[in-house]
């Protein structure tokens, strides 16, 4: 397993907050933003590397705009993390307006003989949340109650 | 925000002048050191959302280790009227009924001393901790209904505990009106398999021996005395609570747009009281505080059993009574009298805690002369204490007070503060044994990336709005 220390790609930058866990993410399209933050989350729980994109799953949600669509999305995908102990690393957003999602995403059962788990995500927040168009694409932070 | 734009009413305490569109100034209770650290970030501002929300009640408060959340900040305190206020799953946090439970051992810190080890490899092994722990088994679904209802007491009718236990945990360890219709099943499924299990982050099984007694009366009456060995359950509701907090702040966020309620805040969403939303999520709330309260009665009768086999050379095993439990995520129906005038209030504490004066009919019999025991945890290489609630508690603060340290730096400047180092072997030179389920727990929750949770608890008794009684400190601690 990786050590605690780890680099992050160049579209993600950790966020520093004194009790939670946060993270910003840059993407060319909101498509691959939203896909790049799922996998950013699942970077703060996991080596996403180490995960083998093995079971697939549909993932459908339905929110009033497209920061709540954020929100709901990687909310979704923690939940369905917590509750089937899986971890995902391939996420494929298939059709994304403001107030619809849908992905398939893939991974495997946890195994802690190969995964290192970091932490625990109690719920994604919308503090300081920020979902952003700029020259260079889009941008996103996400807060990580932890 | 900086000191200038405060009042300083008393020497604990400072105003945020009521301005624009707070409907109640902001009252945050800190020593001058304590608040120069508190205006490096950006709780006071939150203070100052909060203090915008409809009927909302004399003051958007804080205790003196508010420090930034999400929302409503962590430490802070908020009362609003039934009729024109709101109940806001943000108020109470994901995390719904944190909370600790003190046990008080018949065996002193010599005579742990050398089984220490025995007791800290079991008790990691009977109590489930760390990222994607379970339970060990699947509630049913009867069960955890049952629970939902019954808290602790269906803990105890399984052999759990005992009504000893019940008495002295806050709501005797089960929350009235708990309304399983309004949880979701997805959060029945996430607190399927989590039953008895500590968590991660900042969760700890901690064992303590007192060292201090500050208040000989309290502690006669809370059957503390220097020397004794104690232990500590610091955890919560598990993924069901946090599960019923993402639904609730979903449908809140919908709602408060609905009755047209202007957030200074999106995480501040909230509904009134007598909304069917309000309602649904007091109803589901409680369902995870009953949760939360069943959990730490499972894992205190884990630890009782833990204790029972290492000294089974004993004859009898070492009791391991029930001081008090309290929770810090929660919000209550409570009256209170304001002006003068006797209401009953929704008052949500996130991160604070209950700290009742003693003539107050929800403090045990046993407390009545010296208020209501207070748990506070610090760091796992300093101290905790053991606190009474005041009159001036009850005067001020609607009977609240702090809950613990709050972080000093994020996780990420406490792993670099660590790295290099062998925090275990450090915490074992000072006599303190640590396992952790994840390397980097221990990293993270290392002592000093926590404030100095003395300052805190010295803030509220010179505020008036607590008094020590006596200090533990750790001999042994178990993190997730």
């Amino acid at each position: 397993m990786q050590d605690i220390d780890r680099t992050a790609p160049p579209w993600l930058a950790p966020l520093d907050h004194p009790a939670d866990e946060g993270v910003t993410v840059r993407a060319p399209d909101l498509h691959t933003l939203f896909a790049r933050a799922a996998w950013a989350m699942f970077w703060c729980v996991t080596d996403p590397g180490a995960v083998r994109p093995e079971q697939e799953r549909d993932v459908w949600v339905e929110a009033a705009d497209r920061e709540a669509l954020l929100v709901r999305w990687l909310a979704e995908l923690n939940r369905v993390h917590q509750t089937e102990e899986l971890l995902f690393s391939r996420f494929d957003v298939r059709e994304l307006t403001d107030q619809r999602l849908r992905a398939k995403v893939a991974g495997e059962p946890i195994d802690t003989e190969r995964h290192a788990l970091y932490m625990e995500i109690k719920g994604v927040t919308f503090h300081g949340l920020t979902l952003a168009k700029n020259e260079q694409g889009w941008t996103a932070s996400i807060l990580f109650d932890v | 925000m900086n000191r200038n734009d405060l009042n300083q009413l008393t020497e604990y305490l400072w105003e945020i002048p009521r301005t624009g569109k707070m409907r109640v100034p902001g009252r945050i209770y800190a020593t001058r050191a304590l608040m120069d650290r508190i205006l490096a970030d950006q709780a006071p501002q939150q203070v100052v959302n909060v203090a915008c929300l409809p009927g909302i009640v004399a003051a958007s408060l804080a205790m003196p280790d508010i420090h930034w959340g999400y929302g409503f900040p962590i430490g802070g305190v908020a009362a609003f009227d039934m009729d024109e206020g709101v109940v806001s799953p943000g108020g109470v946090g994901y995390d719904i009924n944190c909370g600790v439970r003190l046990l008080a051992s018949d065996l002193t810190a010599d005579e742990v001393a050398a089984r220490l080890p025995t007791l800290v490899d079991r008790l990691f092994k009977q109590v489930p901790c760390g990222v994607g722990a379970s339970g060990g088994g699947k509630l049913s679904d009867a069960d955890l209904t049952d629970i939902l209802t019954q808290g602790a007491r269906w803990a105890v009718a399984q052999g759990l505990g005992t009504d000893a236990d019940l008495a002295h945990i806050e709501e005797n360890g089960c929350m009235q009106n708990a309304d399983p219709d309004q949880v979701s099943a997805h959060a029945r499924e996430r607190g399927a398999k989590q039953l008895g299990t500590l968590g991660s982050g900042n969760h700890f099984l901690e064992i303590d021996r007192v060292t201090e007694v500050y208040d000989a009366a309290a502690a006669e009456a809370l059957g503390l005395s220097v020397g004794q060995v104690t232990v500590t359950v610091h955890c919560g509701s598990r993924g069901f609570g946090h599960q019923v907090c993402d639904d609730y702040l979903h449908r809140m966020d919908q709602a408060a747009k609905r009755y047209k309620i202007a957030l200074p805040d999106r995480q501040l969403a909230c509904a009134p009281l007598g909304s069917p939303e309000g309602r649904a999520y007091l109803g589901a709330m409680r369902c995870a505080v009953n949760y939360a309260f069943a959990n730490r009665q499972a894992i205190a009768h884990r630890v009782r059993e833990v204790f029972a086999d290492v000294f089974g050379d004993r004859g009898t095993p070492p009791a391991l009574r029930t001081v008090y439990e309290v929770a810090h995520n929660i919000a209550k129906l409570e009256t209170h009298t304001v002006d003068g005038v006797e209401r009953t209030l929704c008052v949500h504490r996130k991160g604070a805690t209950r700290a009742f004066a003693g003539d107050r009919p929800e403090v045990p019999e046993a407390f009545r002369r010296v208020g209501q025991p207070v748990l506070i945890p610090g760091d796992m290489g300093r101290c905790s204490y053991v606190l009474t609630g005041t009159q001036q508690a009850m005067d001020q603060t609607f009977g609240s007070t702090c809950h613990g340290a709050g972080r000093a730096m994020s996780r990420g400047k406490a792993r670099k503060a660590a790295r290099g180092r062998d925090i275990v072997a450090e915490l074992r030179a000072k006599g303190i044994l640590v396992k952790g389920a994840g390397r980097r727990t221990i990293s993270e929750e290392l002592s000093e990336a926590y404030k100095d949770v003395s300052e805190v608890v010295d803030a509220c008794e010179l505020a008036g709005i607590s008094r020590k009684a006596a200090k533990l400190e750790p001999l042994a601690c178990i993190k997730g």
